[in-house]
C-alpha cells in the first residue's frame, strides 16, 4: 500500500500545473526534486519526451498558453516522471472536454508506454460509451 | 465583562499567532542547514529568486539610493554645520546613517517590492491548487518554496543594504566637500575612525534577520489562504501588516542590543 502511494501519479484538474513555471520545468520538477538530476539532463529528458508526442514546441510555454490537449499531455508526462509511475487519470474528459471518444487518450498512452508501469483511468459510469470496448 | 473577555480573546489570538510565527521560523531555519534539501529543483528556484529579488531591483534601487541618499546626507550635514557639530560628522554618518538608516530603507524597499509579490504568489498558488500539486507529488513546500525565497531574501537584504551604504558614503564625499570643504582623504579618515566593527556586525545581522522575516511571514500568510479567490486580498493584507510589525520589533530589539 505504502509503495503504491509513493508510485501514485495523478493526472487531474485537481492537480494543476505550476503556473509560474514553463512546461519543461513542470515536467522536470519531479525528477529534479526526488532524484536530484541536473537541470541540463532534466531539460533534455523532457524535450525528448515532448518530442515523442510531437509537442517539443510547447516546452517553453506556461500553463495559460496551452490548449486542453497540450495541457493533458503535459499533465500525463509529469505524472510519468514519478519513479515506477502508477498513473491515475481522473476524468480525462474534464481536462479535454471537446474529445468525442477516448482514442486520443489511448494513443497518447501507447506512445509513452515505457514511461509508466500501470495506468488507471477513472471516470463516471455514464461516460462508459466514450471509452468503447477496452 | 464582555469587554474584558474581548480583550483577553484578542490577546490570546495575538500571542498564539506570534508563537506560531516564531516556531515556524525555527522550523524553517533548521531546514536551511540540512544539505539534503539543496537538490537540483531547489537550487534552480534559489537562483531565480536571487535574480528576481537582488538583481532585477538594482537599477531602481540604485536610482532611489542616489536621489534619497544624497538628499538625506545633504540635510544631515547641513544640520550638523548649523548646530556646530562638525566634529560628530563621522559618528552620525556611520552610527546613524550607515548602520541604522541603510537597513531600514532597504527593508522598506524590499518589503514593498518583493514581500508583497511573494505573499500574493503564495496565496494564488494556494487558491489555484498548486500547493496541493506539490503535496501530491511529495514535494516539501518548506524545502522547495520557502527556503530558496528566504535565503534569497537574506542575501538580497545584506547586499542591497551594503550597496545603499556605499552610495551614501560616496555621496558624502561630494556633499562634505561642498558643505564643509573636506577633502577625500580627510573624509575617508573620519569614516574609518568612526567605524565601529561591533555596530557593522549588528547591522549585518539585523539585515539578515530582516531578510528572513520579510520573506517568511508573507509566505506563511499566503499559505494560510483558503481555496476561495476572496481569501487572496485578506491573506496579502494580513501578511503585510505582520511584516511591518516584524520590522518594528526587529528594529527595536536591535536598538536595545546596541544600547546595552
Amino acid at each position: 500500500m505504502e509503495t503504491n502511494r509513493l508510485r501514485a501519479a495523478p493526472v487531474s484538474t485537481d492537480v494543476p500545473l505550476i503556473s509560474n513555471k514553463e512546461v519543461w520545468m513542470n515536467i522536470a520538477l519531479i525528477k529534479q526534486y526526488h532524484e536530484n538530476i541536473s537541470r541540463i539532463s532534466a531539460e533534455k529528458m523532457v524535450l525528448d519526451a515532448l518530442k515523442r508526442l510531437d509537442m517539443e514546441n510547447i516546452a517553453y510555454l506556461r500553463n495559460p498558453s496551452l490548449t486542453n490537449v497540450e495541457r493533458f499531455c503535459v499533465l500525463l508526462l509529469r505524472a510519468c516522471m514519478v519513479r515506477d509511475a502508477l498513473v491515475i487519470i481522473d476524468r480525462p474528459f474534464s481536462i479535454i472536454p471537446h474529445l468525442q471518444d477516448a482514442d486520443f487518450i489511448f494513443q497518447t498512452l501507447k506512445k509513452i508506454d515505457d514511461f509508466y508501469t500501470t495506468c488507471y483511468i477513472f471516470d463516471y459510469q455514464w461516460m462508459a460509451d466514450k471509452y468503447g470496448e477496452i | 465583562m464582555a469587554i474584558l473577555e474581548d480583550i483577553g480573546r484578542r490577546e490570546i489570538t495575538t500571542s498564539m499567532s506570534f508563537l506560531n510565527t516564531i516556531s515556524f521560523a525555527f522550523k524553517v531555519a533548521g531546514r536551511m542547514f540540512q544539505p539534503r534539501i539543496y537538490n537540483s529543483a531547489m537550487r534552480m528556484v534559489l537562483i531565480n529568486q536571487i535574480y528576481f529579488t537582488s538583481v532585477q531591483i538594482v537599477p531602481v534601487f540604485l536610482a532611489a539610493s542616489i536621489i534619497l541618499g544624497s538628499l538625506l546626507i545633504g540635510i544631515v550635514f547641513e544640520f550638523l554645520k548649523m548646530l556646530n557639530l562638525t566634529a560628530y560628522l563621522g559618528n552620525v554618518l556611520m552610527g546613524l546613517i550607515v548602520t541604522e538608516l541603510s537597513p531600514l530603507f532597504t527593508v522598506f524597499f524590499m518589503t514593498l517590492r518583493s514581500s508583497s509579490a511573494i505573499n500574493t504568489e503564495m496565496a494564488v498558488m494556494k487558491v489555484d491548487g498548486e500547493i496541493n500539486t506539490l503535496e501530491v507529488f511529495r514535494i516539501d513546500v518548506i524545502d522547495y518554496l520557502l527556503v530558496p525565497r528566504i535565503i534569497s531574501g537574506i542575501i538580497s537584504l545584506v547586499l542591497l543594504s551594503s550597496l545603499f551604504s556605499i552610495v551614501l558614503m560616496a555621496s558624502g564625499i561630494i556633499i562634505s566637500w561642498v558643505i564643509f570643504g573636506i577633502s577625500i582623504d580627510l573624509y575617508s579618515n573620519i569614516l574609518l575612525t568612526s567605524a565601529d566593527f561591533f555596530d557593522i556586525v549588528i547591522s549585518l545581522i539585523k539585515c539578515a534577520v530582516f531578510g528572513f522575516f520579510i520573506t517568511m511571514i508573507p509566505i506563511q500568510s499566503g499559505l494560510r489562504a483558503s481555496r476561495e479567490f476572496t481569501s487572496i486580498p485578506i491573506a496579502v493584507s494580513n501578511g503585510m501588516v505582520n511584516v511591518f510589525t516584524a520590522i518594528i520589533i526587529i528594529e527595536v530589539l536591535s536598538l536595545v542590543i546596541k544600547l546595552f
